[in-house]
């Protein structure tokens, strides 16, 4: 049996400081298609003028796009501002609100998944303990939409963490289809980042030298992952990333029989244009190697 | 499209009638890869040719509506768009010269996703804009 590969997709992230100032939606859709990528990712308050209401005409040309550029959306990327006011958090009845409109929106626009951006209440970023309430109210809404919600796992939490040991126990005790971890690469980060403009001592010990995550780990959770946002920041001409240690994360991805999307969230320097070169190394490298393993005998 | 840089170079320009300028204004994208609700925000502070006008008495004008600080702090029903930028509206009697200015802003915002500690986040940015009118 050939085992199927990843998918490969974009986030319009990636694009951030080109998105808007000289690359157009549409630029994008043209960016991802040519690198033979089928997923397009967003973030509903950068991509959807309008937000949360956008225009039917806007809409319209939405499909079209994805139409013309044979794109499917993947992920849609939302937030729980818990601390919207200063007198006061969020009820967990307002993030659910909040939620829902954001599923709603998210499935008219063709999207599978939603990943919540939920706001802390703590140094280790412990998220607001309401996202349980939040979430389990807006299930059924999900299931109907044919969403799946997916936190992201995300640096400088690491895959051995009790907040993912909180989602797997809501997904346990939910028995729930319609809720899953999201998996940033950023934690596997293995080397420092280059300096930050404003960037902290606390910041730089937490996570911009890397959490060096074991790509192993991620088989402890391979059940739960339904989309994995390729984080990177840095290729250089010979494909090899400075930060992200590909050649050790890929292996695992493909042991742990992990079939969604790879969707490239760039996150390096914003100089003009940059991006769009750095994105098309990573799909390059990124197929490299699934090549490579395809290829060798001890590949499944 | 917009400009990459956070004080776009239309937009600039004094306020109040000519011959008695009550200050001036200029367009402000924001600083962060996402929009957000106009709440989020805590202020801007300005200054021009080394004049700092601070956060607490400048005025943003969000989807056409003109708040205080207190009020944009309240301002649950307002949305600060990415590819809308605001307009700062700054009080200085006889407003700027005609020329060009070095103007630097701090655009303070709150992300609730980052510890409360960290809170809020200052972007500062200084470039050379010019008054025409």
């Amino acid at each position: 049996m050939s085992t199927q590969g990843f998918r490969y997709g974009v986030s319009l992230y990636s694009y951030t400081g080109d998105f808007g100032t000289v690359l157009t939606l549409e630029d994008a859709c043209a960016q991802i298609a040519d690198l033979g990528a089928t997923g397009i990712e967003i973030l509903g308050e950068a991509h959807v003028p309008g937000y949360p209401d956008p225009e039917r005409a806007w809409i319209d040309h939405w499909h079209s796009l994805l139409a013309r550029y044979r794109l499917e959306p993947t992920n849609f990327g939302c937030w729980i501002d818990t601390r919207l006011r200063l007198a006061r958090n969020l009820t967990a009845i307002e993030a659910a609100e909040d939620l829902e409109r954001d599923i709603r929106l998210a499935a008219r626009l063709g999207f599978r998944y939603v990943r919540p951006k939920i706001g802390v209440v703590s140094m280790d970023l412990k998220p607001d303990p309401i996202w349980e309430e939040a979430v389990e109210r807006v299930l059924d809404i999900a299931a109907r939409s044919d969403i799946i919600l997916c936190p992201e796992i995300h640096a400088p939490t690491p895959i051995r963490h009790p907040i993912v040991e909180d989602y797997v126990r809501f997904i346990e005790r939910t028995g729930t289809k319609h809720f899953g971890l999201l998996i940033d690469t950023g934690i596997f980060q293995d080397r420092p980042l280059p300096h930050w403009p404003g960037e902290t001592e606390d910041m730089r010990r937490t996570f911009l030298n890397g959490i060096r995550v074991d790509p192993a780990d991620f088989l402890r959770v391979a059940q739960y992952v339904v989309f994995i946002q390729a984080k990177f920041h840095h290729i250089d001409r010979h494909l090899q990333d400075q930060h992200i240690p590909w050649e050790r994360v890929v292996p695992m991805l493909r042991q742990a029989g992990y079939t969604g999307y790879l969707s490239s969230e760039y996150e390096g320097s914003r100089e003009p244009w940059r991006s769009l070169e750095q994105v098309r190394r990573q799909h390059a490298l990124l197929r490299k190697l699934e090549r490579e393993l395809s290829a060798s005998p001890v590949a499944r | 499209m917009l400009e990459r840089t956070l004080v776009q170079t239309r937009g600039f320009r004094n306020t109040g009638p000519e011959g008695a300028r009550t200050g001036f204004e200029f367009l402000l994208r924001l600083p962060n890869y996402r929009g957000m609700r106009a709440s989020l925000a805590d202020g801007v502070d300005v200054t021009v040719d080394g004049e700092t006008f601070a956060y607490t008495a400048n005025r943003l004008v969000v989807q056409g509506r003109e708040l205080t600080l207190e009020q944009l702090r309240e301002a649950t029903d307002l949305r600060w768009a990415i590819d809308e930028p605001v307009i700062v509206r700054v009080a200085k009697p006889g407003g700027l010269a005609v020329g060009v200015h070095a103007i630097a802003v701090g655009v303070r915002i709150r992300q609730p996703y980052f510890p409360i500690e960290f809170q809020p986040s200052v972007i500062h940015e200084t470039r050379e804009a010019t008054i025409v009118l």
